[in-house]
């Protein structure tokens, strides 16, 4: 499957199909983030034509990476997703949305869904008011707050489930994720050229940044960040995460083996 | 102690299950003891009007405390509760303590609440469904009888009325009153709970329980199958700044480096090793996860995650005592489905481990069909998942030797008439109260003066994964200790800040000092103020020696960090002895409710192996012999009971105890403000017994 983080899209040979048919909202609704980034990566600048209009947003400085398989659920990343940006703690208003079902099994009982910082963005496209942008110097994806009127169309235009941009509740505007970029109650410097409160505070490094647009499709951000030692203390390695990890990391193949005089003797 | 400006939602909820009511009062008056134990022995002393009911009588209440830590990122903090009420399972029946984690902590703060009370009892099986501000009583027939799992499910598709996993739902009418992709936070009974069976648990999510002192079963008693919380709100903090940072270096010093660590297991077979490393999914103790396929899995807030979640979904966040139960499974999956079944039927591990005993019996012709003991119970399959399932279900649902069992271990025991005998040779090795042998009470004492001086199995590990597991994991992967003993003893004279190494010599002679006494106090004012009453997890804290840093600082967390916290999340500066006041403070409180209830000293007396019966079996801890340091044996060891009485004596005096009662003394409780404490002890005519 290419792209199946929306119901709305869980066929892709619908998508590409849809894809064909030209009209902006179509295209937005089947194709989500995918496609542009991978053909214009290095541009700087997504680019391209839609029925009759052209439409052009700044690509991204920085992406969000997850490996979902490596998430050990503690929801540290949306606590400190929303301390650094309101000074409060609330998993309801983190931009990085972490869902588990504690009862589910691995590896689906674990979702975490962060913003892609679509190259074509249709909740920037969808905001009557301007108040949803690309930052022209980052090329973030961001909220105007004093800009946003509270009529959730770019809510409703994100092509992912969870949407990626929420309503703020308490604040009252719509919010996404920017990288860290605003982030007025966590001294460090954020965005692409910064740090990342959820990549700098995941205990099991299952959060990473990149300044390279990733392979438009699930797998392009849901990354395997796992290496042999991850096997070592129980857990498995491969992509799928099927394989048992004494099977990938034997342990023979950890343990030294015995010396030939102590074997002797036993 | 001066007002929090952070980490404090406001309010406590109090409930009322005989007229179906719940109001709420400011936690502000309550905010003074903390959180968590503290607020929940203040509030059970102001709600609970007759202290010497028993667990069962609709008198008793159950406090349900979150604390200031909760639903922030403090390392290993954000998510447990503090469960307090009379429990059904010690002898006698004390007023106790359990707690969770999980992510229900951060739910009830984000519902709006510091804590929850529980008066009264239901007049019909009642659930109670909490969203936000709005509390409603449901009636539970559809609920009971089903387990702990599905039960949730249940509560969670109502909740939620039925949205997907993974998306938004819009709580309340408009979209202003919250939305959340986060599935309700639920603590339930099981099966065993209803029933009444003093092993039963409060659970809540896979295998988070408040399991060891039996309050599943007041649960049960007071017709109270579930508490759902579901809430949207934000917890403010003093300063987020410094938090985050706290949170980071916390992490940088202390963190197993999941990509490259310091420090790995030698053996990848011997996962028991975690217990140094802290890696995640480190629980996995003795038994393998690397021939199964799994995650980690944490509770909210934690840095190492653990537990497990399996590709299966069976035996989802078993950990420690309740995943080892039954290791005489002829397999690993086996072993791990009887934990899993115990997990949803809802009892509690520790009790559940008398299944060997149990088969002692059996093979010894004392029980089974037509024996002294009647059971039919097919013991010839044991190691099979056909005896676990049947030895599980009968307790749960009181059939067969189940019907005893459910009254406890030791309630069984004596009712079969096997207690003095088997007590002293140590066939059945109950130390105190009646709960199961966790540690070797003739040894490691500070555990076991602990737990008599107070009501239950302490279960605080702090000490405990450095004198004995740390010299005993090394042996069994056959390597030396990672520093000497000498070192360790320094290293820990440091960080508990009793400045003086002979308080952890476990010799013949120290374990009677005046120095071990002084450790055994501050283990109980640490643990009752930070473990406790700040919801920090006793796996990691205190945090008293670092052995791997990726820094390479060996200096451990403790003092340091805890102080630190505090701070940025209350805006409270407190300084690391001022916490072991509050703690001393709150177990005087306890202390106080026990004596209403009626202990006396001579009560505080273990079973009769620990005098008794030698210790046997090589038992590492540092030991100060002859001169010098080592990690002893402590082979043919017992606890000398007149020696341990003047230890009684000095501990009582210690922390303002009558030596001949042990009751709080007047002037001690005054010295803490707790001259209305005084006041209602002496009423009662306990500060008078002799």
């Amino acid at each position: 499957m290419v792209w199946n983080m929306s119901e709305k899209n869980s066929n892709p040979a619908d998508g590409r199909a849809a894809a064909k048919t030209v009209t902006r909202r179509d295209f937005v609704a089947a194709i989500g983030g995918i496609g542009i980034g991978a053909i214009l990566a290095g541009a700087g600048v997504s680019a391209f034509l839609v029925g009759d209009e052209v439409y052009a947003v700044e690509a991204s400085g920085g992406y969000l990476l997850v490996d979902t398989k490596k998430c050990g659920a503690c929801e540290t990343c949306m606590l400190a997703c929303s301390l650094a940006h309101s000074g409060r703690t609330n998993v309801n208003l983190s931009r990085l949305q972490l869902t588990k079902n504690p009862l589910g099994c691995f590896p689906l009982d674990v979702q975490q869904n962060q913003c892609r910082q679509c190259p074509y963005p249709s909740c920037v496209d969808a905001c009557p008011t301007g108040a949803m942008h690309a930052d022209p110097e980052t090329g973030v994806r961001l909220v105007a707050e004093g800009k946003c009127i509270g009529c959730e169309r770019c809510i409703e235009a994100c092509p992912f489930t969870p949407s990626r941009v929420q309503w703020n509740y308490e604040d009252k505007c719509a919010q996404k994720c920017d990288l860290c970029l605003n982030t007025p109650y966590w001294d460090q410097e954020g965005g692409p050229c910064g740090k990342q409160a959820c990549v700098e505070v995941c205990p099991m490094r299952a959060i990473s940044f990149t300044r390279t647009i990733p392979r438009q499709s699930d797998e392009g951000y849901d990354v395997n960040l796992r290496n042999e030692h991850w096997a070592i203390i129980g857990f498995p390695i491969d992509d799928a995460g099927r394989v048992r990890p004494d099977v990938s990391v034997p342990t023979a193949s950890v343990v030294p083996p015995q010396p030939a005089d102590a074997a002797e003797e036993e | 102690m001066s007002q929090a400006t952070g980490g404090f939602v406001g309010k406590i909820l109090i409930i009322d299950l005989t007229n179906q009511t719940a109001e709420t009062i400011d936690s502000e008056p309550y905010q003074q003891w903390g959180g968590g134990h503290g607020m929940g022995s203040a509030l059970f002393w102001d709600y609970c009007e007759d202290k010497t009911v028993g667990p069962f009588d609709e008198g008793n209440v159950v406090t349900v405390c979150a604390n200031p830590f909760s639903g922030t990122p403090v390392p290993s903090a954000s998510a447990r509760v503090e469960i307090q009420g009379i429990g059904s399972f010690a002898d006698p029946e004390w007023f106790t303590r359990s707690s969770m984690g999980g992510r229900i902590a951060g739910m009830i703060k984000a519902a709006g609440y510091d804590a929850y009370v529980i008066k009264g009892k239901a007049p019909e099986k009642t659930w109670i469904n909490i969203v936000n501000d709005e509390v409603e009583f449901h009636n539970a027939d559809d609920l009971w009888g089903l387990d702990t799992a599905q039960t949730q499910e249940t509560i969670w598709d109502y909740v939620t009325k039925g949205t997907p996993d993974g998306e938004w739902y819009t709580v309340g009418t408009t979209r202003d009153g919250g939305r959340t992709t986060q599935k309700p936070a639920v603590m339930c009974i099981g099966p065993t709970g209803e029933n009444l069976g003093r092993t039963a648990t409060i659970t809540h999510d896979a295998g988070h329980h408040a399991g060891q002192s039996g309050l599943g079963a007041v649960w049960g008693s007071k017709n109270l199958k579930a508490v759902s919380f579901l809430g949207t709100g934000s917890v403010s903090v003093a300063d987020p700044a410094a938090l985050i940072d706290l949170r980071i270096e916390f992490q940088q010093k202390f963190a197993y480096n999941v990509d490259d660590p310091v420090l790995e297991t030698p053996n990848p077979d011997a996962a028991v090793y975690g217990f140094i490393t802290r890696h995640p999914g480190f629980n996995g103790i003795y038994w393998n996860a690397r021939d199964m396929i799994s995650r980690p899995y944490g509770c909210q807030g934690c840095f190492r995650n653990c537990r497990h979640n399996f590709d299966d979904g069976v035996g989802n966040g078993i950990m420690c005592a309740a995943s080892l139960f039954y290791m005489s499974a002829d397999n690993l999956k086996d072993q791990v489905r009887a934990a899993d079944l115990q997990n949803k039927l809802g009892m509690n591990g520790f009790e559940t481990s008398i299944i060997s005993y149990c088969r002692n019996l059996y093979k010894m012709g004392v029980m089974g069909p037509g024996k002294e003991i009647e059971s039919n119970l097919p013991f010839d399959k044991f190691g099979s998942w056909e005896f676990a399932e049947a030895f599980i279900k009968a307790i749960a649902y009181r059939e067969d030797i189940g019907a005893d069992l459910a009254e406890g271990s030791m309630r069984a025991v004596k009712k079969w008439g096997r207690w003095e005998e088997d007590s002293a040779n140590g066939t059945f090795q109950y130390p105190q109260w009646g709960y199961f042998y966790h540690y070797d009470p003739r040894l490691e004492v500070e555990w076991s003066y602990a737990s008599i001086m107070s009501e239950r199995d302490v279960n605080e590990h702090g000490l405990n994964w450095h004198v004995h597991w740390m010299p005993m994991i090394c042996s069994m992967v056959g390597e030396e200790p990672l520093i000497s003993a000498e070192e360790m003893v320094n290293r820990l004279a440091a960080s508990t800040t009793l400045d003086d190494p002979m308080c952890f010599d476990y010799s013949e002679e120290g374990i009677y000092s005046d120095a071990t006494i002084e450790k055994v106090a501050w283990m109980r004012h640490y643990g009752r103020f930070w473990v406790q009453s700040m919801g920090m997890c006793d796996w990691l804290w205190p945090h008293l020696i670092e052995y791997a840093s990726p820094t390479g600082d060996p200096t451990p967390a403790t003092p340091d960090f805890e102080p630190r916290m505090y701070k940025a999340v209350t805006g409270i500066d407190i300084t690391f002895e001022e916490s072991l006041e509050m703690g001393k403070k709150i177990y005087l409180l306890d202390r106080a409710i026990w004596h209403m209830q009626g202990r006396h000293r001579d009560q505080e007396v273990f079973a009769e192996f620990v005098y008794s019966l030698p210790t046997s079996a090589p038992y590492p801890l540092p030991v100060f012999e002859d001169g010098r340091w080592t990690y002893g044996t402590c082979m043919d060891r017992v606890l000398d009971r007149d020696r341990f009485e003047t230890v009684k004596d000095r501990f009582y005096e210690h922390e303002g105890w009558d030596v001949s009662t042990g009751c709080p003394t007047r002037a001690a409780l005054e010295s803490y403000d707790l001259g209305y404490v005084a006041d209602t002890l002496e009423a009662a005519g306990a500060l008078q017994k002799g």
